[in-house]
């Protein structure tokens, strides 16, 4: 049977096979294991698996490439794509609604809450089958795993929080992009040169739908801070603390005493990285794995992309660390589930896994002038990273040279997770706390911090 | 979702109740009577609206009222709580700070979208041609699609010294303005953009209602001296009066359920000076939490202050009509 | 202003308004009138048209010049590939044909409810009129906000049927029927109707159905235009209910997909893709203008 991955799997298969034909349809709605959906090749399944919002054509066709890929491994599975981008605005009606697709992923953030709700499927005994389920980095895996430690959700991406600038403004505003700021300091002095010299927002910031909060909270940490700790009963919420105050204090000098923040202050997501794939912003701090969207949703020239790591100063000090998990749809069947987890397999980790899955998925890409061979951070370790980008070496087509202040710098740094209880809470009573330093001078920072402090506890003990 | 704004204001007189007619309650004659009489018929006929109204809205209501009191997220069994999610509502430190906005709103919107359509259409009447295209000039904002209004008017709202509003305000030397990039700016804003996609609106009710004021009102007056000042003062306002109550109560009651607006322009912020009472609501259920039992305590609570708004406006109209 | 006032508007212009014939012979007051409807139409232009024309241009102008020198016309040329780009790449025509069919859906959904139940509760008056009445009444006073959770549950999950609408048009075409005002609005126009061409139907032995199909029907056209306005102009607009419900982007309408656009695309092919979202409406507008302004009067005589 099938090519890559699945060796193993393949051995299973077979004497799975076996024992199914033995006990027949017997499979009902017990869960099917990923080799008994393997056997059972005559069942036919239909998947609704997501694909990113907005893609540009060549790179849907790229994903059209890998799904028809995919079907021929699995003829059984009949695989439709069905455009989704995680937002947190939308997310809990769609999930309420029943409208996901069966595969879709969600930002480590909700991983934890979700599974606890149990708003997912429990793919736990499916994923222990992956031949790779114990070689993931632990704290990447706990992103995805309930409090027993069964894996219901599958990291696929990990990311640290990075600068990510633009070279061009850079060397307009008479600044090195090859050297790019190494302290909080230095990035406040880039910041207002470019500012002053090209005219465009010098450092950007995003403040709405959650991103607020997510970037204040990860100066913070770069500052030594955290957003919640416990007590050794609960989480205790830390945002009235000296981290917090200085990272807005920061702020409110690039704003107020620099004036190098542009005048866009409802910054989200998606409107940043639209602004700053058209060179409007010289710097934005976000996962260190944006370069893929910023090209292919955002139409970035890629001479003028430069990323690197955040400066990390004071005690305990750490990148705030992040990811992407793949989920599957509480209300899958069986055999739903089992297909999901294979298009997981197939899709999400075989290009991090297995030499066939990384060079198929590169060409894929290639072929459509798609970048290949990004730097993220290892899903598993460093060396499984290393060798899939020797593997796929000679389809590298981003340029490398411009990732190395990041890539060179982000295994140093200490990786700490995010907040774990209320996340999103946390992150969305910051956004309007961000919003009032940005655009009120006189907005008292010790007071807003005070009342967000305790307006997040609330939020932890509700539930 | 029905359109409020219209929905309250009918004066409803509801037919079935008419005293005019007595209603024809059948006698007990047994279900061939009945039948006779075309009762399955006329219920045939009555089906569509009895199940299109129970399913979607008399039953929606009452859960409305159940979920109230419960905790649900739609993943785990509905819990009873009792007040806790008013309780919550309430002490909630946004929920002042939402009924503010959402005041503030109301507010501006009666100072922008009251007099200006009102001045413009008595203007109006007056254009003995083209007023057609009078008309259609200033009804056009109202056919752009609200969204696309919205997307259209962000533009014009660029913070940045090339935004277009920036550009013309340089023209004589002002600005540039933050318009959605700041606290005080926000909100008038919004208002300024609702203004302008609904005045049409308002402009083409108020000119139809002046072409309804009976011409002799003017003979009259003009026979007792009066002016064109004292005219409109005396003739066109008083006559306008209805109406201009109507559209008062309806602007009220639309505002406190603004929603595109906030929710495209800025999300609420910056520092929450556009929540709204409805963005709120949409949060607690939608924005993450699905708060489902939070929502709808507010809802509820928004509706009993509408409800009352709309009774103080039945008795008002119904003082004037019986005056 | 009591009693029906629905052919109040739709009857012809008063011969006369505030200002006399004797007014006009004044210099004066002509001259002011004159002045003052200057300035009306001047400002009408810039701010009823000039918006409108400004997207026109912008999506015409490449990105950079939009930004740099929004008032100007064409400094650079233009770059006419924006409006190519706007339709194919994000199915303007879909998400256009999907508004077109949540409008007339709604529009029909509305107009049968409306008709129905306003021949019921007005025409037939069944024993359970006054009930029925006084429910569809009540609904009145609540306003939508309301409903927006529980009837969002109940559209996941229709009770008895237990069928999920969720990205279906019937999501937003069914709950847009239980509109009462519309129900009333049809009553009371039914009940200015004379009884006596309904009694004498009757005596002829005509049943409900052909009583209101063959007598109520063809008397109430006046009536169903109004619904018609309103229930399209209500369903064209509306953006929560169908953002809520419709969440597969192959069913969205133009006002829910076009915020989405803008965290994709370069600013000059949002702008396109707005023109073409605006071009289409005003063009129905404009071809019926009368139909719309006649309508959009309507509702302020109803309303009074």
């Amino acid at each position: 049977m099938k090519s890559r991955t699945t060796a193993p799997l393949a051995v299973l298969a077979l004497t799975a096979g076996l024992t199914a034909g033995l006990t027949a349809c017997s499979a009902g709605e017990e869960p099917l294991s990923l080799a008994e959906a393997d056997a059972l090749d005559e069942q036919e399944v239909t998947l609704t698996v997501a694909i990113d919002e907005g893609l540009a054509d060549e790179a849907v066709a790229a994903f059209e490439t890998r799904a028809a890929e995919f079907t021929e491994e699995h003829p059984n599975i009949t695989v439709e794509a069905q455009e989704y981008t995680w937002t947190g605005t939308t997310f809990a009606a769609d999930l309420a609604g029943g409208t996901l697709p069966t595969v879709f992923t969600v930002p480590f953030t909700d991983g934890r809450g979700l599974i606890e709700r149990e708003q997912i499927a429990d793919i736990s005994a499916l994923t222990a089958e992956l031949p790779y389920a114990d070689q993931f980095n632990e704290t990447v895996a706990q992103a995805g795993q309930a409090a027993d430690g069964s894996q219901w959700a599958i990291p696929v991406a990990a990311y640290g929080q990075g600068i990510h600038y633009n070279r061009a403004l850079f060397a307009e505003a008479g600044l090195d992009p090859d050297d790019p700021p190494a302290t909080w300091d230095e990035v406040r002095e880039a910041a207002a040169a470019i500012s002053e010299k090209t005219g465009e927002t010098g450092f950007g910031m995003m403040t709405s739908s959650n991103t607020g909060g997510w970037i204040l909270t990860s100066l913070a940490y770069a500052m030594g801070g955290r957003g919640e700790t416990n007590d050794g009963k609960q989480d205790i919420a830390t945002i009235d603390t000296p981290e917090y105050h200085d990272a807005l204090s920061y702020l409110h000098d690039l704003r107020w005493e620099d004036d190098s923040m542009g005048d866009e202050f409802l910054y989200d997501w998606g409107t940043s990285h639209a602004d700053f794939g058209a060179g409007k912003i010289g710097m934005l701090i976000s996962g260190g794995g944006d370069y893929g969207n910023l090209i292919t949703q955002n139409a970035m020239n890629p001479d003028d992309y430069g990323v690197t790591v955040l400066p990390l100063e004071g005690d305990d000090a750490a990148a705030l660390g992040g990811g992407t998990l793949a989920a599957v749809d509480a209300k899958a069947s069986p055999a739903e589930q089992a297909a999901a987890v294979q298009w997981i397999d197939f899709y999400y980790l075989g290009k991090l896994t297995t030499q066939a899955g990384a060079v198929a998925d590169a060409e894929a890409a290639a072929a459509q002038d798609q970048p290949v061979g990004a730097p993220v951070l290892p899903v598993f370790d460093k060396a499984t990273y290393d060798q899939t980008q020797e593997w796929i070496a000679d389809l590298i087509n981003v340029p490398l040279e411009q990732f190395a202040p990041y890539s060179d710098g982000i295994y140093d740094q200490p990786l700490a997770p995010e907040p774990p209880s209320a996340t999103q809470d946390l992150y969305a009573t910051l956004d309007p706390v961000v919003q009032a330093v940005l655009t009120d001078e006189d907005a008292d920072i010790d007071a807003l911090l005070a009342d967000a402090e305790q307006q997040v506890q609330t939020l932890i003990d509700r539930g | 979702m029905a359109d409020v704004v219209v929905t309250s204001l009918e004066r409803p007189v509801p037919p079935a109740t008419s005293q005019a007619a007595p209603a024809r309650a059948p006698r007990p004659g047994g279900l061939a009577a009945w039948a006779r009489r075309g009762g399955p018929s006329t219920l045939l006929i009555a089906l569509p609206m009895i199940l299109c109204f129970g399913l979607f809205s008399w039953f929606p209501i009452a859960r409305a009222v159940v979920m109230s009191v419960q905790y649900t997220n739609l993943v785990a069994a509905p819990e009873f709580v009792g007040l806790e999610n008013f309780t919550y509502v309430l002490s909630d430190p946004l929920l002042p700070v939402a009924v503010r906005n959402t005041l503030y709103f109301a507010v501006l919107a009666l100072l922008f979208g009251y007099p200006v359509p009102l001045l413009a259409a008595v203007a109006m009447s007056e254009v003995r041609r083209a007023r057609g295209l009078f008309a259609a000039l200033a009804y056009l904002p109202v056919v752009v699609p609200p969204v696309v209004a919205v997307l259209l008017w962000k533009t014009f709202y660029s913070g940045a010294d090339t935004g277009v509003f920036n550009t013309i305000a340089g023209w004589v030397g002002a600005g540039p303005f933050p318009w959605l990039q700041d606290p005080d700016w926000a909100m008038p804003s919004l208002v300024l953009e609702a203004t302008w996609a609904a005045a049409g609106g308002t402009v083409i009710i108020y000119l139809a209602a002046l072409t309804g004021v009976p011409p002799e009102l003017y003979d009259a007056a003009e026979v007792d001296g009066a002016g064109i000042w004292r005219k409109i003062w005396h003739v066109t306002l008083p006559q306008l009066r209805p109406v201009l109550f109507i559209t008062l109560i309806l602007q009220i009651i639309g505002t406190s359920q603004v929603f595109t607006e906030p929710y495209l322009f800025t999300g609420g912020g910056p520092a929450n000076s556009t929540t709204t009472i409805l963005l709120m609501i949409y949060n607690y259920a939608f924005g993450g939490r699905g708060d489902y039992g939070a929502a709808t305590a507010l809802s509820l609570l928004l509706a009993v202050v509408l409800a009352i708004l709309s009774a103080i406006y039945f008795r008002t109209t119904k003082r004037w009509s019986t005056t | 202003m009591s009693g029906p006032t629905t052919g109040r508007a739709a009857g012809p212009a008063t011969d006369r308004g505030i200002i006399s014939d004797a007014d006009l012979r004044r210099p004066g007051v002509r001259r002011g009138l004159r002045g003052v409807h200057g300035l009306l139409l001047a400002g009408l232009v810039v701010l009823g048209l000039g918006p409108v024309l400004w997207l026109g241009k912008a999506a015409i102008t490449p990105t950079q010049d939009t930004l740099r020198a929004p008032v100007e016309v064409f400094p650079n040329g233009t770059d006419w590939a924006n409006l190519a780009e706007a339709w194919t790449r994000f199915d303007i025509d879909l998400h256009f044909f999907n508004t077109l069919w949540l409008a007339l859906g709604s529009w029909a959904v509305q107009l049968l409810i409306a008709v129905t139940g306003g021949y019921v509760l007005s025409v037939l008056r069944p024993a359970y009129a006054r009930v029925l009445g006084a429910l569809v009444l009540s609904t009145l006073f609540v306003p939508a906000v309301v409903l927006l959770v529980p009837l969002y549950l109940t559209v996941l999950d229709v009770p008895v049927a237990h069928v999920s609408l969720i990205n279906t048009f019937w999501a937003v075409w069914l709950p847009a029927g239980a509109n009462a005002f519309n129900v009333l609005l049809v009553a009371r126009f039914f009940d200015g109707l004379p009884r006596e061409v309904f009694d004498a139907a009757k005596v002829d032995g005509a049943g409900p159905f052909r009583l209101g199909w063959s007598v109520v029907l063809p008397m109430s056209r006046p009536i169903v235009g109004v619904v018609s306005v309103f229930a399209f102009i209500t369903a064209w607009k509306d953006f929560l209910w169908p953002l809520l419900v419709l969440r597969d982007p192959a069913v969205q309408p133009l006002s829910v997909r076009l915020p989405a656009l803008q965290d994709y695309v370069e600013l000059d092919v949002l702008l396109a893709a707005l023109a073409i979202s605006t071009v289409i409406p005003i063009a129905i507008f404009l071809v019926f203008q009368r139909l719309f302004l006649g309508g959009a009067g309507l509702s302020g005589a109803v309303k009074g």
